[in-house]
Order: structure tokens, then C-alpha cells, then sequence
């Protein structure tokens, strides 16, 4: 039987529509709220409005006396829950015992302290505001250099030098580096606390099967695996006997990266009561108990030649560690540390890290996760020595870059930058700008008055976290696929898609790697009960990591599927392509799906072959992959306000091979919205009390759709060699771009003034201040 | 957040100091304030109701007056929780006649507030501290004229 | 995110509202402020009056020389209105500066005014527009100068009992030009500074000028000694800032995390310069 092959487009590198937005837009998606189930409890948390004190007692009377409560506990009754683990392991790291309820003590404006099961969620609400707690209130500290200057309250009474750890990783010869500059330039660099504010709030609902002795939690969560793996531990549950499930998840960018005492409590209450329990976090819970991002106060020095040449740099990095370690607490500084040298080529690197207790809520990963940190220091350092030196920030920048042919390059601080042409995209955004007229322009403004800046921000990123022995709990991925006997195609993947589009991209490979319909492929994840152990979605992973575990599953498929076809077609020179496998001599084929069902069948099998179609592969990366690329804003100020407007953003991003512009386009427009947020608007203050006075979308500015510039958005291409794909990631490249390129470009502007540093957010009213005084 | 600014009382010294130190004229003159019950030596009691537009919230505290220096100065503390959060005042009083009469209150000092209403006030805790003081030397120089 | 418990009524009369008004009922006019603070427990109001279902109350309609804004109309229908747009400008320029375009959609006009937020738009505007609020109370009806009914942050002439039947602002006439200028609070949309102005040239000369302020103090105000520097003068360069530089005079400067009082003042010069600009140079077209 001859067959005519038709020639499949293939769907990698296409811009496809995310397949997953239908449900999205119609708000017809099941989140955890969603979930509905007979016998629903509803859990209300009481917590702390201080930011230490101790609890004298606490009376749970008149809300137990309230309409539909059907318990109430306190930290006495949880208090033998495993405590909320800290996975980052540093030497010395001093770890508090992070009860799930606070049993004597309370350490952040937000703690939890008891909680009020209810069958009615707003009779819930109600009991809880009657729990009476009799509190002490002691001094406070939020502020991470106060906390760790002598006579500062301690957070913990145990550590009374509120220093968490302290962590020291230097490379080459820094003294000497320094030694040798003809020139050093100083900046106190900060990087504000910002409130993750994911879409949907964190919320878990947790059903005990106790006949089947099986726990059912479905979590907002980023990693189902390892909380099922740590919450089980913390309950004294057996691994096995815990199924976690993650829905829909709306937005975690890092925040639900995280073991939350709630996921472990809802645990406990529903085996307490032997009925279902929800619990959905309050926006106002969300801005106080969800974990925080940044908290950093850097103090950086770079040594140079006049020439430009960048020989050294150290940086002493307080970080704001709040009350508790969350689940990478501790980790992510060091991150900042990795990444310090950002793309150039110094070898001469020391840093040390001081990790402060304060009464905040913990600070953890947050889109980026120590790398705009450290991105926003290097890049600002580079500016402030292409002042000193009266250098054109783009010239300095080309001077120190890692050169093209020196890849793969070892970093001083033990990165094996992969590969990389960081002078294309800064080529390319500087045409697209045309840079030499744009400056020519400033020249002619400043005569004027005016107040125009440029600012470039050259970037490198860790994506693809990452080899294991550089993860707390694995860095490695897994996928498995299923070609049904009807041949569609099921794929299970380890990585948790928040918004990140996996149901697409996953599909296009697929489709791809199988010549089959993308219609035909389903794309699963987040059920532990379906989906094989797997790490998670975070760090720029789940398409270098998760990406490449499917693409090696696809390839056992293939030759399965191959030597079954070669097996009906009785011929041994056949080819798989398009979705058949076709005999070379005769031309004869057979579909895909004829296969797929033969190899269910099973009527006669492959020598040395199993029936059904089923891979399953994890995959352990060999090294990281390191994005890179180059942002350029122009910004004009009002003289008058001190607003500042963004004229226009440039973008162009290297995150190698791109599988879905469309895709990528959307995560580098998001990526640019939060660091925009933290360059110039959003910024969580505490008091002096440890009161969270940002503490509502009314005092803490998000960025919203009219706020945003347009973005261009534009791309070089060098795959990476880590991986057959030849992708790094772009989940994080916008947000580690953004923020240095627009506050280069205020202080770009301002620089007439004398200007060389201003701290994020560059509120109107700050800009004006060094207007009116001149310099800062 | 800071507090201060003056008001001048239409009472002599001696008097306007009197009247600031009578626990049944301050319970009429401090806004929202429902009773203010004696504990102890200058230290009561107090059931307050803030009302704010929509925003109402009950608290019960303390009020404390403390380094009395009659009839120049004196410290008042005030303590009050509630549902809706807490808040803390303490303030210094400085009492100097006036020219052309009367007494001026200079009052300096540090409020705090917490809880629910400190996330979400912040832009009307200024304005309504303004307001609250006005009232109450409005209140004070009306006890005081009657 | 949980209220209280509360009742709830939805009358489908003004006389029905106003006699549960009388009994202690919280009146709900769009909810855009009420709501949320119900929500985080800050508000508990026992009973609720939606006023939103009383029929009369949502009208925008010309009648002796004035535009009549009955209470519930919504800011969006202030802002699209071709009456406003065409009669009030600055009434629609004011309404359409206001929150979100969700907030537009349900919050009203009557709601907002009062709310009497110290940070609202319309005060700014009802103050240059010396516009009237028509009241209505279990005696009858009075009307109130915007002027007087402004008190303080959240505070009005309003009894209890009392509701906002309309509010009246004035037909522009020929040779009258407006502006509402707003420095934007990123988080809520609210005015740091909001200033309207209303400027009436004729002859070359600056006949009427009405400024009015919100967002600066705990209450929107009239810049009286802007302007009485302006009337009488040309409007030029030098009168503009002149003016400009007293529209804070008397005013008592508020300060949070968003703005201190300082640059509040001086964004406040800012702001009335543009408004003064734009009004002046929307004479000429009138």
C-alpha cells in the first residue's frame, strides 16, 4: 500500500497561541478555591498584629461558642507538626524553630497563632476576631542594619546579635587586584522588599481519607513534589500516603516556591477532624505572611585601570533575612554572590554576606532570586566607574565583557559561563536605539535644560537550576510519555507550570519529536498521584531542565516506535517521520496511531521489546545555562514633578534557542513589568515597629497595564550546549534587565547634578529633592 | 509618626494646665471617647470609638499623665486596642502664655498605630491626627469657656 | 477578605432611603470605598441601603441655567455624558480623572462627594464650579454651597438621615475656560495634588477665576488668594505664576508615605500653573 507523506511544519520556534489561555480568559480554569467537595470545613487563621511580643494566654472561649466552629488549636495542641524546614544549608546557619502556630512567642506582624475550623467561612471569620490573646508586647526591630548593630532587640532571644549566618566566598587575588587600580569607586547599593503579589493568593484544601489512611492536599503551589515529600514529614505521614495536587496556579513568581505552615496545618486539621478543610488567603494575609522578595543593603567596591578595566570587586551584602528561614531563605544572598561579576571578565572577586534577623516576614526567591540583586549592583558599579573615568557606559561595558571565544568561561566565584556573544545584543539595542544620535540628542537637551537619560543594563543570568549538587533537593527533572493505544499522547511533566505556558511549549516539542497533531498531546502536571517525582518550576528550569527530560523521553519513544513499525512493515530500512514509519524500499507505512495501537496489542512483539508505549526519563543537567542580553531605556524627568517617563524600552534578550516567541515575547513583557515595579514604584516599608505599612494595594504600588511603556522586545540567538534544545531560559531575564537599565537612565538624567546613585523606587518626590538640592 | 504643632488655649496658664490634668474634662474633650475610668495615680481607663467615614472601630486602652512639671509641661500617654488594630500616642505638652493673653500648647510627640488600620490608613493617619487634636483643644477651650 | 454580617436593603424610593437612612442604616452608593473597608473588618455597618435601585436618583439633566447630577449617577456617566462635556467640561474632565475604569463604572457621584475623602477629584472641581449639593432629609430639602459642605477629611454638613439627592453646577458660559490637573498616587489613583481651575476672560482681561484644590489638606478648598491675584490681570507668564505660588496659602499641608507636605505644597504650584495654562488656554476656543 502506497502512502503519500505530507511534509509537517514543524511547530518549534513557531509563535502559537498559549493552548492554555482559553480557560484562563473565561475565568472557567479550577484554582484551589475552586475546589468544592461534601463535608467542607472552612479554616480561619488568627494572627499576630505585632511584631513581637510574647502571648501571656490566649482564650478561645466565646469563638468556640460560635455558631458552626467546629475546633479550634492552638500552637499548643500543633506544636509536635514537624517544624517549617529551611532547605538552604550554609555553615553555621543558626535555624529558630519555625512552629507552624506560635506557641509563647510571636516574631513578625502576620504570625500565626491559632485557627478557628468553622462549617460556615464567614461564621469562621467571625469566631477568630473573638479569640481573646492577652499579649506582651516587646521592642521590635525591621530594619536589617539596625538589627545588627550593638543594643538592637533581639529577634531571637537565643541569638541576641540578630546575625543568622555569616558567609564569606572570595576568587583570585582580591587584595592584590585592589592594590593594583588606579581607581576605586564606593556605592552603598539597596534593594527594596517587594511583595510578590501573585494573582491568585495562596490557598490549600486538605481532605483525610482515613479509612484509606491517605492524605489529599491541594496546594497553590510552584512544587507539589517536594511538599509532599516535606509536609508528610512534618505530619509524621508516610510519603506514600500523601497525595498533593496542584491546580491551576495563579502566579507564584517564586512566593509559592516555598513549604508554608498553612499547607502542613490544613494537613493536621483535617486529620484532626476527619473532614475536608479549605483555607484561602486573604489579599491582606498574602502582603503579610507570604514570603518577600529582596531585602538587600550592598555595599560594593570596584577596582579598575583608567582605562576602564574592571580588576576587582568586593561587596559586603547585608540581607534582611526576617524572622524565620523559609524553605531558601538563606540561599538566595548567595546567589547574589554567584552571579556578582555579571559578564565581565574580572577574576578578582570577595564577598561577604551577613544574614540579619529582623521582625519581618521571611524574605525567599522572588522572580529572579538573588540575581537582580546582584545584576542591579554590578550594573550600577559599572555606570558609577564610567562616570569616575568619563567613559560612555556602553564603551566600559564592551571593554570588560567575557570575549566571545573564551566560552565555556570559568567565573571567579565557580560558574561555568556556557556559552555566550554578550556584545550582540548591546550591539543590536544600540542600533535600535541608534545610541550615537540618541547621545548626540542629550547633548542638546541638557543645553536646554532638560533632563534626558540613557541607560544600558548588560545582564547574565543562572538559568536552569540546576545541577543537583548546586540544589537543595535535586536540580535534575522528569518526564514521562504516554502514547495511549489510540495514539494520543499524554505527557507528564515534574516541572509545575504557573503561567508559564509548558502546556504549549511541552505540546510543540512533542508534536514535533512525534509527527502527531498537537491536539493530540495533553500536557499534565502538578498531581503527585499521576505525575512522577519531580523538582518543580523555578529558576529559569522548566524548559532547559523539564524541556530537555521530554525531549529524551520522546527519543525512547521514537525508536520504540520506529522497531514496531519496522516490525509490521516486515522491513528493516524504515524511517519515522511525520508521524509514520515508512519502509525506504516499498514506501509502504503505517500511522502512528496503527502502531500505537499494535504495541498495546501486543499480538507479536520486537525481539527483546516490551509491549505499550511508555517513557518515563530524569534528566540531570551537566551545568547551568546563562542567559544574557541587554536593555536600554531613555527616560525624560519633569523638572517640575520628578516623574519620570519612559520614552522607550528596548529589550533583547539571548535566552538561545526560542521554542515560542510569542511565549517568550510575554515572559520578557512580565519580566520588565516587575522590575519596573521595583525600580520605580513598589516598595514594601515597615515602620519601626515592624508594622507593614504598605500593607494594601492602596499604599503599595503595583504596576497596572497603563503604567507600562511599550516594550520592544527583540532577541540574539546562542544556544547553549547544556542541552539538545539549545535553550537557557527567559522566565527571569526582564525583571534582572530592567531594573539597573531605568535607574542608569534617571541617574544618566540627573547626572548633570552631580548625581552618581539614587535607590529604588525613584519616587517622584526623591527625584525632586535632588533636583531642588543639587546633588544627593 | 511625628506628631506636633501648637494651639493656644483661650485660659490662663495655670488654669489651661488645671483643665488638661481633669479626668472628666479630658473624657469630654478626647474625640470618640465613650468613658474614662480612674486605676490608678493619673492613669485611667479609657473605651474609645473611633469613628472615621466608614471606618469605625471600638478600643479600650489606657491614658497615662506622667513628668507633671505644673504649669509648664507634662508627658500623656495613650494606649488603645481594638479589633481593628492598636494605637499608641505619647506626647510632650509644653504650656507658655500666649501674647495678648491665653496659653499656647506646643505638643510634640510620636504616634503609632498597628494592626489592620495601619496597612491600609497610612495616607489619612496624618490628616486624622490633625483632626483629633483640633477637636480636642476645640472641645478643651469650649469646656474651658463654659 | 470577610465582612460582618449585615442586612441589606435595596429601596426603590428616595422617601423609603431616607426613612431607613433616619433609623441608623449605612447608605451604599456604589461601594467603592465602603466596600472594601467592610471587607478588611475596618467597616461593620449593621444594615446596608443600596440606594443603587432608586430610579430618580440616576439622572444627569439641564434645567434653569445648571446641570443636575442626581446622586447614583456613576462617574463614568458623569465622564461620557455629552451634557457634561459639552455644558460642565470641567465636571466630565474631573470625573474622567478619577480611579480605574472599574471604579468609574460603579462608583457614584453623589457616593464619592459624600465620602468626602480628602484625596477625591470631584472636590476640586465643585469648588472652581461653586457648585451645590441638594440634600434631602426626613424635614424636607436644603441645599448646601459646595463650599460649606466640605468640613474636614471624611467629614460634611450631611446629618445623619441625610442623603444627597443631586448635585448642581453651573452652564459655562462663553469665554470660560476649565482644566483639572492631577498628580496621580500610583497605588490607589487617588490626587496627591488635584487642582481645577476656571478661568472667565474677556477683553484680554481675566474676569473670574475659581480655583479649587484637593489632595493637599484634609479638605478641598478654594485658592482665593490665587485667584484674586489673577483676576484682573492678562494671564500672563508672570500673573500665572504669580497665582500659582498662593494656591497653598492658608492650607495646612498634609504628609504620608506617598508625599510629604513639602512637596505636596510645591506640587500644588505645579499643578495650578497647569491648570491655570490649560483653563486660559481653553478661552480662547470657547
Amino acid at each position: 500500500m502506497a502512502s503519500t507523506i505530507t511534509k509537517v511544519e514543524k511547530l518549534v520556534g513557531k509563535r502559537i497561541r498559549r493552548r492554555e489561555d482559553p480557560r484562563l480568559i473565561t475565568g472557567t480554569a479550577t484554582y484551589v478555591d475552586d475546589i468544592q467537595m461534601p463535608g467542607m470545613h472552612y479554616a480561619a487563621i488568627v494572627r499576630s498584629p505585632h511584631a513581637a511580643a510574647r502571648i501571656r494566654s490566649i482564650d478561645t472561649k466565646a469563638a468556640a461558642e460560635t455558631p458552626s466552629v467546629a475546633a479550634i488549636y492552638t500552637g499548643k495542641d500543633t506544636a509536635k507538626v514537624g517544624p517549617v524546614p529551611c532547605g538552604a544549608s550554609l555553615p553555621g546557619l543558626r535555624i529558630p524553630h519555625h512552629y507552624i502556630l506560635a506557641t509563647d512567642r510571636v516574631y513578625f506582624v502576620g504570625h500565626p497563632v491559632a485557627v478557628v475550623v468553622a462549617t460556615d467561612k464567614y461564621l469562621a471569620r467571625d469566631a477568630a476576631e473573638k479569640i481573646e490573646i492577652d499579649w506582651e508586647v516587646l521592642p521590635a526591630v525591621a530594619d536589617p542594619e539596625k538589627a545588627i548593630a550593638a543594643g538592637a532587640p533581639p529577634v531571637h532571644p537565643e541569638w541576641p546579635d540578630n546575625v543568622a549566618f555569616n558567609y564569606h566566598q572570595e576568587g583570585g587575588d582580591v587584595d592584590k587586584a585592589f592594590a593594583e587600580a588606579e581607581v576605586v569607586v564606593k556605592q552603598r547599593i539597596t534593594s527594596q522588599r517587594l511583595i510578590p503579589a501573585a494573582m491568585e493568593t495562596r490557598g490549600v484544601v486538605a481532605e483525610w481519607r482515613a479509612a484509606d489512611r491517605q492524605l489529599n492536599l491541594y496546594t497553590s503551589t510552584q512544587v507539589p513534589h517536594l511538599v509532599r515529600t516535606l509536609v508528610a514529614g512534618m505530619l509524621g505521614l508516610e510519603e506514600n500516603r500523601m497525595r498533593v495536587i496542584a491546580p491551576e496556579v495563579g502566579g507564584g513568581f517564586g512566593s509559592k516556591l516555598n513549604i508554608y505552615a498553612e499547607e502542613a496545618l490544613m494537613g493536621f486539621v483535617a486529620m484532626q477532624i476527619g473532614k475536608p478543610v479549605k483555607w484561602i488567603e486573604s489579599r491582606r494575609e498574602n502582603f503579610l505572611t507570604t514570603i518577600q522578595g529582596r531585602g538587600h543593603v550592598d555595599y560594593f567596591e570596584l577596582a579598575a585601570k583608567k582605562d576602564g578595566t574592571i580588576l576587582g570587586i568586593k561587596l559586603k551584602l547585608i540581607q534582611d533575612l526576617g524572622a524565620y528561614h523559609q524553605l531558601l531563605t538563606p540561599a538566595i544572598p548567595t546567589l547574589s554572590v554567584l552571579m556578582m561579576p555579571g559578564l565581565y571578565r574580572t577574576q578578582n572577586v570577595r564577598a561577604d554576606i551577613i544574614g540579619a534577623f529582623t521582625n519581618c516576614v521571611p524574605t525567599d526567591a522572588y522572580r529572579g532570586a538573588g540575581r537582580p540583586e546582584a545584576t542591579h549592583g554590578i550594573e550600577r558599579m559599572v555606570d558609577i566607574l564610567a562616570a569616575e573615568l568619563k567613559m560612555d557606559p556602553a564603551e566600559i561595558r564592551i571593554k570588560n565583557f567575557v570575549h566571545r571565544e573564551e566560552f565555556p568561561f570559568p567565573t571567579a566565584t565557580g560558574l561555568m559561563y556556557d556559552s555566550g556573544n554578550y556584545a550582540a545584543p548591546l550591539d543590536k539595542a544600540m542600533a535600535t536605539v541608534d545610541y550615537k544620535k540618541l547621545r548626540a540628542e542629550q547633548a542638546e537637551a541638557r543645553k536646554q535644560g532638560k533632563f534626558m537619560g540613557i541607560g544600558i543594563c548588560t545582564y547574565g543570568e543562572i538559568c536552569g537550576f540546576g545541577p543537583s549538587p548546586a540544589t537543595p533537593a535535586g536540580g535534575w527533572e522528569s518526564a514521562t510519555v504516554k502514547i495511549e493505544p489510540s495514539g494520543k499522547v499524554t505527557v507528564l511533566t515534574g516541572t509545575c507550570s504557573h503561567g508559564q505556558g509548558e502546556e504549549t511549549t511541552f505540546a510543540q516539542i512533542a508534536a514535533d519529536e512525534l509527527g502527531v497533531d498537537i491536539d493530540d498531546i495533553l500536557v499534565l502536571r502538578g498531581d503527585t498521584a499521576i505525575v512522577p517525582y519531580g523538582i518543580g518550576t523555578f529558576g529559569s528550569r522548566a524548559t532547559a531542565i523539564g524541556g530537555t527530560a521530554l525531549y529524551f523521553a520522546l527519543q525512547e519513544l521514537r525508536e520504540k516506535v520506529k522497531k514496531f513499525g519496522a516490525m509490521m512493515l516486515e522491513s528493516d530500512d524504515v524511517a519515522f517521520a511525520n508521524g509514520r514509519v515508512t519502509c525506504n524500499k516499498t514506501g509502504q507505512s503505517k500511522s502512528f496511531a496503527e502502531i500505537a495501537g499494535a504495541t498495546y496489542r501486543a499480538m507479536k512483539l520486537p525481539p527483546n521489546t516490551e509491549p505499550g508505549l511508555q517513557s518515563t526519563h530524569f534528566w540531570e543537567p551537566p551545568n547551568f545555562t546563562f542567559g544574557f542580553g541587554a536593555h536600554i531605556v531613555i527616560t525624560d524627568i519633569d523638572k517640575d514633578t520628578g516623574q519620570v517617563k519612559i520614552r522607550r524600552y528596548v529589550a533583547v534578550d539571548d535566552c538561545g534557542n526560542i521554542l515560542n516567541p510569542l511565549i517568550v515575547d510575554g515572559q520578557v513583557h512580565g519580566g520588565v513589568a516587575q522590575g519596573l515595579g521595583q525600580a520605580l514604584w513598589e516598595q514594601a516599608v515597615y515602620d519601626d515597629n515592624g508594622q507593614l505599612i504598605t500593607g494594601e494595594y492602596m499604599d503599595y504600588a503595583m504596576p497596572r497595564a497603563h503604567m507600562m511603556p511599550w516594550v520592544e522586545s527583540d532577541h540574539t540567538i546562542t544556544p547553549s550546549p547544556v542541552n539538545p534544545l539549545g535553550v537557557k531560559g527567559v522566565g527571569e531575564a526582564g525583571t534582572i534587565g530592567c531594573s539597573p537599565a531605568v535607574v542608569n537612565s534617571v541617574v544618566d538624567a540627573l547626572s548633570p547634578l552631580g548625581v552618581r546613585h539614587l535607590d529604588m523606587p525613584l519616587t517622584p518626590e526623591k527625584i525632586w529633592k535632588v533636583m531642588a538640592g543639587g546633588k544627593n | 509618626m511625628k506628631i506636633s504643632g501648637t494651639y493656644t488655649l483661650p485660659l490662663p496658664q495655670e488654669r489651661a494646665y488645671a483643665v488638661m490634668q481633669d479626668p472628666a474634662v479630658l473624657a469630654r474633650a478626647m474625640p470618640g471617647c465613650e468613658s474614662l475610668e480612674k486605676i490608678g495615680p493619673d492613669e485611667y481607663r479609657m473605651k474609645m470609638k473611633m469613628v472615621l467615614a466608614s471606618l469605625s472601630g471600638a478600643f479600650e486602652g489606657k491614658v497615662r499623665i506622667t513628668d507633671q512639671a505644673p504649669p509648664s509641661s507634662f508627658r500623656l500617654v495613650v494606649e488603645g486596642n481594638g479589633r481593628v488594630g492598636f494605637l499608641k500616642g505619647d506626647g510632650l505638652l509644653k504650656l507658655t502664655p500666649a501674647e495678648g493673653g491665653g496659653t499656647v500648647v506646643a505638643y510634640d510627640g510620636d504616634a503609632q498605630v498597628g494592626g489592620t488600620i495601619a496597612a491600609v490608613g497610612q495616607r489619612l493617619i496624618d490628616g486624622t491626627a490633625k483632626t483629633m487634636i483640633k477637636k480636642f483643644f476645640d472641645k478643651l477651650a469650649a469646656e474651658a469657656a463654659s | 477578605m470577610i465582612p460582618q454580617t449585615f442586612e441589606y436593603t435595596a429601596p426603590k424610593t428616595l422617601d423609603e432611603a431616607v426613612a431607613l437612612a433616619g433609623s441608623g442604616a449605612k447608605l451604599l452608593a456604589g461601594g467603592m470605598s465602603l466596600i472594601p473597608m467592610m471587607k478588611l473588618r475596618l467597616a461593620a455597618p449593621e444594615h446596608l441601603v443600596d440606594l443603587g435601585r432608586i430610579k430618580d436618583l440616576n439622572y444627569i439633566r439641564e434645567e434653569g441655567g445648571a446641570l443636575h447630577i442626581g446622586a447614583t449617577a456613576t462617574h463614568y456617566s458623569v465622564e461620557s455624558s455629552a451634557l457634561v462635556r459639552t455644558k460642565c467640561p470641567l465636571l466630565a474632565e474631573t470625573a474622567s480623572a478619577i480611579g480605574d475604569v472599574q471604579v468609574r463604572n460603579m462608583g457614584t457621584m453623589g457616593g464619592s462627594v459624600a465620602h468626602a475623602d480628602p484625596s477625591a477629584d470631584y472636590p476640586a472641581a465643585l469648588q472652581a464650579l461653586e457648585g451645590k449639593v441638594v440634600i434631602r432629609g426626613a424635614k424636607g430639602e436644603r441645599t448646601v454651597s459646595a463650599a460649606d459642605f466640605f468640613v474636614d477629611s471624611f467629614a460634611t454638613t450631611l446629618e445623619p438621615g441625610e442623603i444627597i439627592r443631586e448635585i448642581v453646577v453651573p452652564v459655562e458660559e462663553a469665554g470660560t475656560g476649565t482644566s483639572y490637573q492631577k498628580n496621580v498616587q500610583p497605588a490607589s489613583g487617588f490626587a496627591i495634588v488635584g487642582v481645577a481651575a476656571r478661568i472667565k476672560r474677556s477683553s484680554g482681561k481675566i474676569t473670574l477665576a475659581r480655583i479649587g484644590v484637593t489632595g493637599l489638606s484634609n479638605v478641598g478648598y478654594r485658592a482665593t488668594a490665587a485667584e484674586k491675584a489673577l483676576e484682573g490681570t492678562p494671564g500672563s507668564a508672570e500673573d500665572v505664576a504669580k497665582a500659582a505660588g498662593l494656591v497653598s496659602q492658608g492650607a495646612d499641608a498634609n504628609s504620608d508615605l506617598h508625599a510629604s507636605s513639602d512637596y505636596r505644597k510645591h506640587l500644588a504650584t505645579v499643578y495650578a500653573a497647569r491648570a491655570i495654562n490649560a483653563a486660559l488656554a481653553a478661552t480662547a476656543k470657547t
